[in-house]
């Protein structure tokens, strides 16, 4: 075709469609079949096989990126009223302030102008783990009144680990937002910005917010979980003989209720704890040990109150008080 | 069901029980219907026909079911041998004479879905002809399902009393003969 001929890969009067082959090569899309897309695309593949995928870009570093708007977006999109400027250094990390210095000082200033005028989190990240420990234990300690210490410190501890912490910091883009000198961020440095983002969030809403904060986001990662799944209970029927000589209840005695195919390979045992007579709880079991330890394990729930069919937790949102009607004063 | 560790809940959903029924003076066909649904392991809910999830069902005292009507003498099994003249026709009550477990056995085989698990259900019934159980089944079971037929009490089994406060319909004169 003779328009064929004219249209090369250079512009056309008609649409401009622009795509990026590389960096420096714009190309405007025609309608023909291109002869070279092919081979490019092979060639292209093959060279990813060899190499393997492109490292992870930080989304600082791909286009469409505004610092200020993504933070003023980070705060409006949670819902939260940050002061813009303890957020911003709620994100910047001390090895992000060191690297930086480094690299001004290679690139031939003097230390004095090498010393960036930026403050990092330290402060921040150190009140920020406080305060989510003990507003998480208050939480632990209100919603299960029987639960012990240790469990207490575990369920906390599970909630704080890097790798809970690191997975709800992800999802809500603090990763995007954080400077810090290695891309993908390390866990421990993840973590920590999001204590200073919390003890940010404290020190602009104050406690109660920061509080609900907590409680939406941290404590759903505890939804499904089972008690010990969290924390490893070595001796299930030791911790209920205390708990029940606590009480001041009678030990338990294991009994068999049910069996199935004992002489066979895959035997089934469902043992029942009784104290003074009366069920506590009953347990299954591949062997009969494993199916009373069970029926401890099952006991211990229900006596914290973690079983399965508790009681949900109360998500809602906080109910604002009315303001109080102001009275005008009467003039006399 | 109640706060279980997973895997234990697990272990327990899936494991297979084992069932004892006693088949004296019950209806066969009853007692085949009860023997394939828990074969089948259409009792539980987490039935699938590919998940091989039946139980296995032990019946004891075969020898003395009950066939309603006069199916002992009217219902006729038919088998044929391959060769000509090979065909061959029993009444139920010759069949229970020669071998006291092939009538639930037929009518069990009869009622499983017509596929290549069908074999293997069968494996996993037991009959015994009298309720003299080996020790290994024995251990395995689970527990007995309860008859599907309420035995009628015979007249020796009434005592005096029972006899005597039983309504009379009509009272006779004192010089009625009664045969």
């Amino acid at each position: 075709m003779a328009s064929g001929y004219l249209v090369g890969r250079g512009v056309t009067a008609l649409g401009i469609h622009l795509q990026h082959v590389g960096r420096n090569v714009l190309l405007t899309q025609t309608r023909e079949k291109k002869r070279w897309m092919k081979a490019y695309t092979s060639l292209m593949e093959r060279k990813m096989k060899l190499d393997g995928p492109p490292p992870p870009k930080p989304r600082s570093h791909q286009p469409n990126w505004d610092y200020h708007a993504e933070v003023q977006a980070f705060s409006s999109r949670l819902h939260e009223n940050f002061s813009l400027e303890l957020l911003k250094t709620a994100f910047v990390n001390p090895c992000y302030v060191r690297s930086e210095e480094e690299s001004r000082r290679k690139l031939g200033l003097d230390s004095e102008a090498a010393a960036l005028s930026l403050r990092d989190n330290t402060e921040l990240r150190g009140r920020g783990l406080e305060f989510t420990h003990s507003f998480l234990s208050d939480w632990c300690r209100g919603n299960f009144p029987n639960l012990p210490a240790e469990a207490v410190t575990a369920l906390v501890g599970h909630l704080t680990s890097p790798a809970v912490m690191c997975h709800v910091a992800r999802n809500l883009a603090v990763e995007d937002l954080t400077l810090s000198s290695q891309f993908p961020v390390p866990d421990d440095v993840l973590r920590a910005t999001f204590f200073a983002v919390v003890e940010a969030l404290r020190e602009s809403s104050g406690d109660e917010s920061t509080g609900l904060f907590l409680r939406d986001f941290l404590v759903p990662e505890l939804i499904g979980k089972d008690l010990f799944e969290v924390w490893s209970v070595v001796n299930p029927m030791g911790l209920l003989v205390e708990e029940l000589s606590r009480r001041k209840q009678p030990l338990p005695e294991p009994r068999l209720i049910r069996s199935a195919g004992a002489s066979t390979v895959l035997p089934l045992y469902f043992v029942g704890l009784y104290s003074d007579k009366k069920l506590l709880a009953e347990g299954p079991g591949e062997t009969v040990l494993a199916a009373e330890e069970e029926a401890a394990r099952v006991a211990l729930r229900k006596l914290y109150g973690y079983t399965e069919n508790r009681r949900p937790w109360d998500f809602s949102p906080l109910r604002q008080q009315p303001a109080p009607a102001v009275r005008a004063l009467q003039s006399t | 069901m109640s706060s279980f560790t997973k895997s234990a809940q697990q272990w327990a959903t899936f494991a297979r029980s084992w069932f004892l029924i006693d088949a004296r003076m019950q209806p066969p066909g009853k007692i085949a219907t009860m023997c394939s649904v828990r074969l089948q392991g259409k009792h539980k809910p987490i039935y699938h026909a590919l998940s091989d999830c039946g139980d296995h069902v032990v019946v004891m005292n075969t020898r003395h079911i009950a066939f309603s009507g006069n199916k002992w003498e009217q219902k006729v099994y038919s088998s044929h041998t391959g060769y000509p003249g090979g065909f061959k026709q029993v009444t139920a009550a010759q069949l229970h004479h020669k071998d006291p477990k092939a009538i639930i056995k037929l009518a069990v085989y009869g009622m499983l879905p017509r596929n290549l698990h069908r074999r293997t259900m069968m494996q996993r019934l037991h009959l015994f002809p009298d309720d003299v159980l080996p020790d290994d089944i024995l251990e395995n079971l689970t527990e007995e399902l309860p008859q599907p037929r309420v035995i009628p009490r015979k007249l020796s089994e009434y005592t005096q009393e029972e006899r005597d406060a039983f309504p009379m319909l009509w009272t006779p004169p004192e010089d009625y003969r009664m045969k």
